[in-house]
């Protein structure tokens, strides 16, 4: 090997090792700040689904079926479930929603958890009023877009994402009424 | 002298009106002004850093191995930044997050580590990195606030249109990207076309 490449390999290594110590250096700075930023932007989703508790949701937690349930208290008795549900029918890849049923089998709230709809056409499932829509509904009523005769409204413009949140509300709705509550 | 550099790089040399550089952010991150801005300083900051970086490393580094350099640098301080980012400004992260990698591959960048600072003195590549970086800052801010009025009726998130006003989604959408950069390319170089006339 002769001297040129030689000087080339050795700094060309300098240089990524350097970069590679700040990186290093940096994440682990920051990476319970991150951690942290993840955990409160889940409790704030937790908190608009549910009604108003006293525990920790986040980490009253159980398994089941495979599914976490997280679990809403008040004086130490349970007032309500929650669930991640997913639907695949997005318009840009999977819709992740988290949805709230409370005790009796009312839904207590959603929330959108992960979505890559089109601004300014399909996130307006993020709206208040949007989300809104579901809260009171149960397992009788028919959660789907009113095109496909159901109750929610859909956007001008987009049907594909709102049905696409129907979808994933119906089956955290369903998953919770027949795994988690007690049989009417 | 100083201040020529500076001026070059934020109208004469402007990345997104002059150079047409780093159109990847430009037409997909500008679906409305905060996003355009946060876009623009994320990347003037890594711009600055990798240009004085590469200014003091100028003259140990071998040529044929100079561009790899240069990506190792730009990458570090990208991810240094998408860090930062996710930690402490969680919310904007959360919107710009699948882009700020890639301001790694913004040729903008790479573009003035090679052309500038890698043949000019420290202080000289930093006034250029801030120049270049806060001409590409305005015209994201400029693309990302008209597409934000015209297609969503709102700037900075306030609603500034009245309630009759019929946004045209268009403008949010891809095509509107186009159309916009499009639009403000011929005025600028109309702008300046006057400007030569006069002289």
């Amino acid at each position: 090997m002769n001297k040129v490449s030689f000087k080339m390999v050795v700094i060309l290594t300098a240089v990524a090792f350097i970069a590679s110590l700040l990186i290093s250096l940096v994440y682990s700075t920051t990476k319970d700040r991150i951690e942290d930023e993840y955990r409160k932007e889940f409790l704030r989703g937790l908190v608009s689904v549910f009604p108003p508790f006293d525990n920790e949701p986040d980490s009253e937690k159980k398994n089941i079926n495979d599914t976490v349930v997280y679990i809403a208290k008040k004086s130490d008795k349970v007032i309500a479930y929650a669930v991640k549900s997913l639907s695949k029918k997005g318009y840009g890849g999977s819709i992740e929603v988290l949805v709230g049923v409370d005790i009796l089998g009312d839904i207590t709230g959603i929330e959108i958890l992960k979505h890559a709809e089109t601004p300014g056409l399909g996130n307006k499932i993020e709206k208040v009023f949007f989300k809104d829509a579901f809260k009171g509904l149960n397992i009788l009523d028919k959660i789907a877009v009113k095109k496909d005769g159901g109750i929610i409204d859909e956007f001008s413009g987009a049907t594909i994402t709102p049905r696409a949140v129907c979808e994933a509300v119906e089956k955290g709705l369903i998953f919770i009424s027949t795994n988690v509550l007690e049989p009417r | 002298m100083k201040y020529r550099i500076f001026v070059k790089g934020l109208w004469e040399n402007n990345a997104v009106f002059k150079q047409v550089l780093g159109m990847c952010p430009v037409l997909a991150v500008t679906t409305s002004a905060i996003n355009g801005i946060a876009m623009g300083v994320a990347s003037t900051v890594v711009l600055v850093c990798s240009n004085m970086v590469v200014s003091l490393i100028k003259n140990i580094i071998p040529s044929k191995v100079r561009i790899p350099t240069y990506i190792v640098v730009i990458a570090a301080f990208v991810t240094i930044i998408d860090l930062l980012m996710n930690a402490y400004f969680h919310d904007i992260h959360k919107v710009l997050g699948l882009f700020v990698p890639l301001i790694v591959v913004n040729c903008m960048i790479l573009g003035r580590a090679e052309s500038f600072a890698s043949k000019n003195n420290l202080s000289n590549s930093i006034m250029d990195g801030l120049g270049v970086g806060i001409g590409f800052t305005m015209a994201l801010f400029l693309l990302g606030s008209i597409r934000e009025i015209l297609g969503n009726g709102s700037i900075f998130n306030f609603y500034i249109l009245s309630e009759n006003f019929e946004p045209a989604v268009i403008m949010i959408l891809p095509p509107g990207a186009f159309i916009t950069l499009g639009f403000l390319l011929f005025l600028v170089n109309y702008i300046d076309d006057i400007g030569k006339h006069k002289e």
